[in-house]
C-alpha cells in the first residue's frame, strides 16, 4: 500500500515492548508513533501490516483472516477491546489542530488512535500476549460435545429440533478472541476466574440437547473462580464482536449453577444428571 | 480434576448461591418497593405533601402486611446492598473475603432481625 | 521476559462504562441509609412520642435530601436491573425469545402499580378513613 495522493494521514501511536533489544538499556514499554495513509476501507490491522512493511518491520503483533473470524487480532484500541480487522482508521477521525499539523510534509492529520496489547494479559513482545492465560480456562471447561460412548448410541443420528438449537446457538458464535477478558476487571483481579468465554461455552455444551458432559462440568463453575467471580459488569458483551453475549451466559450460568449445588446436597453426590 | 467426578454431598458446596438468590431478590425489591416506599416516607410525608399519621401507619403495620413490608422492603434489599458492598470492597481491592463477608452479611442479618423485632413488638 | 500491568484502585475511573458500573453498585450507600431509617420508624411505632420524633428525624433537610437520592438512586437501580433480568431469566415460547424490551416495560409497570397502591393507601383512602381493607390492586 503506496501513500497514494487523495489519501489521509493517520497518527497511530503503538505500544511498544521489544525486551531481547532493550536488555542494555532498560525492558519497559514504550509508546511509538507513526504516520499512516488511509482511506475508507483502511482497517487498523492494514494500518499494522503497513507500518510493518514500510515503516518498522520489528513491529510484532497476531493476525491471519482479516475479516473477524480467526479472532487473532485483538488489541486494545484507544483503551477498548478491539479487533483489529473490524475496526477501520475512518471512525478515529480528529479535528485538525495547528499543533497536529505534520511540518515535514505539510499534511494534516485527520485520524489518530492508540493501539496497545490487549490488557489483563502479560505482554510477551510488542501486541502479542500470552493467550494460554485463556485458553487453559477455555480447556478447563471442555468446550466440547461430551456424548453418550455406547457405540449403538453412536450410530444414531444426533437428531436436534430448532428450538433446541436456538437454546445454545448465540453462544456457539465465539471465536475465542479474548476481548472479554481484556474488558472484564474480575479477570485482571483474580486470573483464577475461568472468565467470559470459557463459561459461555460451558455454557453452550451444556445448553446442547446432544451433551451429556454437564455433570463434568459443572464443579468448575460452582466453584469460587467459576461463575461466583462475576459482578455482571457487562462490558464482555459491549466489546464482543460476535454479540456472544458472554454476560448473559455467565449469570445465567449462576442459575444452573444453583440449581446443580441444592440438587447435590439433597441427592448426597456430585454425580448426577442434571 | 479427574478423580473427583462423583464427589460426596458436601464437597465444593459454598454460600454463593445463598447470598446470590438473596441479592438478586433483594435486587427486585429494590426497584419495584423502594421508588413507592421512598417517595410516600422519605420525601412526600416529610415535606407535609401527604399527611400520615401515626393511627393509620401502625394499624397498617402491625398486620401481616407488616411482615411482608419489613421482608420485602428491609430485609432483602439489605442482603442486596450487603453483597454489593462486599463485591465492590474486593473491586477496590480493600477486601472481599471472609472479613468482608461476615461483615457485610452480618450487618445485613443483624437489620433484619432487629425490623422483625420491631414488628414483632407491636403484635 | 514479559510484563503484566495489573489494575490499580481506581481503575474504574478510567473508562465511562466502568464508572456507569461504579454508580450501579453504588446505589446501594443511600439505600442502606434509608433501610436504617426505616427501621428506626418501625420502633418509633410503640408510642406516639417515638413516632413524632421519628418524623422529625425524617423532615430533617439532611435527611428529606439522602433520602430524594436515594430516589434517584433506585429509579437507577431498577433502570439497569430491569435490562439485565431478561438476559439472566430469558423466556423463550418455542424457538422465539419474548422480546426483552416487553419484559422491561412489564417491570416498570410493576413499580407504576405499588407506587399507585402507596399513594391510594395513604392519600386517598387513608387520612379519612383510618385503615381500610387490603390493597384493591394486585401487586
Amino acid at each position: 500500500m503506496a501513500a497514494n495522493k487523495g489519501m489521509q494521514q493517520a497518527l497511530v501511536r503503538v505500544k511498544r515492548y521489544l525486551p531481547e533489544e532493550q536488555q542494555k538499556t532498560q525492558s519497559e514499554p514504550f509508546w511509538q508513533e507513526f504516520t499512516v495513509p488511509f482511506d475508507e476501507s483502511t482497517s487498523v490491522l492494514d494500518a499494522l501490516n503497513f507500518i510493518k512493511e514500510e515503516l518498522d518491520p520489528s513491529l510484532s503483533f497476531r493476525w491471519s483472516c482479516r475479516m473477524a473470524i480467526c479472532g487473532s487480532c485483538g488489541f486494545m484500541l484507544n483503551g477498548i477491546p478491539k479487533l483489529g480487522c473490524k475496526e477501520f482508521l475512518r471512525n478515529y477521525s480528529v479535528r485538525t489542530s495547528p499543533a497536529q499539523k505534520n511540518t515535514a510534509t505539510n499534511t494534516s492529520i485527520t485520524a489518530s488512535l492508540t493501539v496497545e496489547p490487549l490488557a489483563h494479559f502479560t505482554v510477551e513482545r510488542d501486541l502479542i500476549v500470552n493467550m494460554d492465560e485463556f485458553l487453559i480456562h477455555l480447556e478447563a471447561v471442555k468446550p466440547y460435545l461430551i456424548a453418550e460412548t455406547s457405540t449403538q448410541k453412536q450410530l444414531q443420528p444426533s437428531l436436534q429440533t430448532p428450538a433446541q438449537l436456538a437454546k445454545y446457538k448465540q453462544f456457539a458464535n465465539c471465536i475465542n478472541c479474548g476481548l472479554c477478558y481484556s474488558a472484564c476487571p474480575q479477570f485482571c483481579l483474580n486470573p483464577e476466574f475461568l472468565g467470559p468465554a470459557a463459561i459461555a461455552l460451558a455454557q453452550r455444551y451444556n445448553l446442547d440437547s446432544r451433551d451429556t458432559g454437564k455433570a463434568v462440568r459443572m464443579p468448575m463453575l460452582n466453584s469460587h473462580n467459576g461463575v461466583w467471580s462475576c459482578t455482571f459488569v457487562g462490558f464482555c458483551s459491549d466489546v464482543c464482536p460476535k454479540q456472544v453475549d458472554p454476560a448473559a451466559a455467565v449469570n445465567q450460568g449462576k442459575v444452573e449453577s444453583a440449581k446443580s449445588m441444592l440438587i447435590q446436597m439433597f441427592k448426597g453426590s456430585t454425580a448426577h444428571e442434571l | 480434576m479427574n478423580a473427583n467426578k462423583t464427589g460426596s454431598r458436601w464437597q465444593g458446596l459454598h454460600l454463593e448461591p445463598l447470598w446470590w438468590g438473596l441479592f438478586s431478590a433483594g435486587g427486585v425489591c429494590f426497584a419495584v418497593f423502594i421508588p413507592a416506599v421512598v417517595l410516600i416516607f422519605g420525601i412526600m410525608a416529610p415535606l407535609g405533601i401527604i399527611d400520615i399519621s401515626y393511627q393509620q401507619v401502625r394499624g397498617y403495620y402491625a398486620s401481616i402486611w407488616g411482615l411482608m413490608f419489613t421482608g420485602a422492603v428491609i430485609c432483602l434489599p439489605a442482603f442486596h446492598a450487603a453483597h454489593r458492598i462486599r463485591h465492590g470492597l474486593h473491586d477496590v481491592k480493600l477486601g472481599g473475603g471472609l472479613v468482608s463477608i461476615i461483615i457485610c452479611y452480618g450487618l445485613a442479618a443483624t437489620l433484619s432481625a432487629t425490623t422483625l423485632a420491631a414488628w414483632y413488638l407491636l403484635r | 521476559m514479559s510484563y503484566k500491568p495489573t489494575l490499580t484502585r481506581t481503575w474504574w475511573l478510567k473508562h465511562r462504562f466502568f464508572m456507569l458500573y461504579m454508580l450501579r453498585e453504588g446505589t446501594v450507600l443511600p439505600l442502606v441509609f434509608l433501610l436504617c431509617s426505616l427501621s428506626a420508624g418501625a420502633f418509633a411505632l410503640q408510642s406516639v412520642e417515638q413516632f413524632a420524633s421519628w418524623q422529625r428525624f425524617m423532615a430533617n433537610p439532611w435527611v428529606v435530601a439522602i433520602h430524594t437520592v436515594a430516589l434517584i438512586a433506585a429509579l437507577y437501580h431498577a433502570f439497569t436491573f430491569f435490562k439485565l433480568f431478561p438476559r439472566v431469566m430469558p423466556i423463550r415460547v418455542g424457538t422465539k425469545l419474548v422480546p426483552p424490551a416487553i419484559m422491561v416495560v412489564g417491570q416498570w409497570l410493576a413499580v407504576v402499580a405499588v407506587i399507585t397502591v402507596f399513594l391510594w393507601l395513604f392519600v386517598f383512602s387513608g387520612a379519612a378513613h383510618g385503615i381500610v381493607a387490603g390493597p384493591g390492586g394486585g401487586v
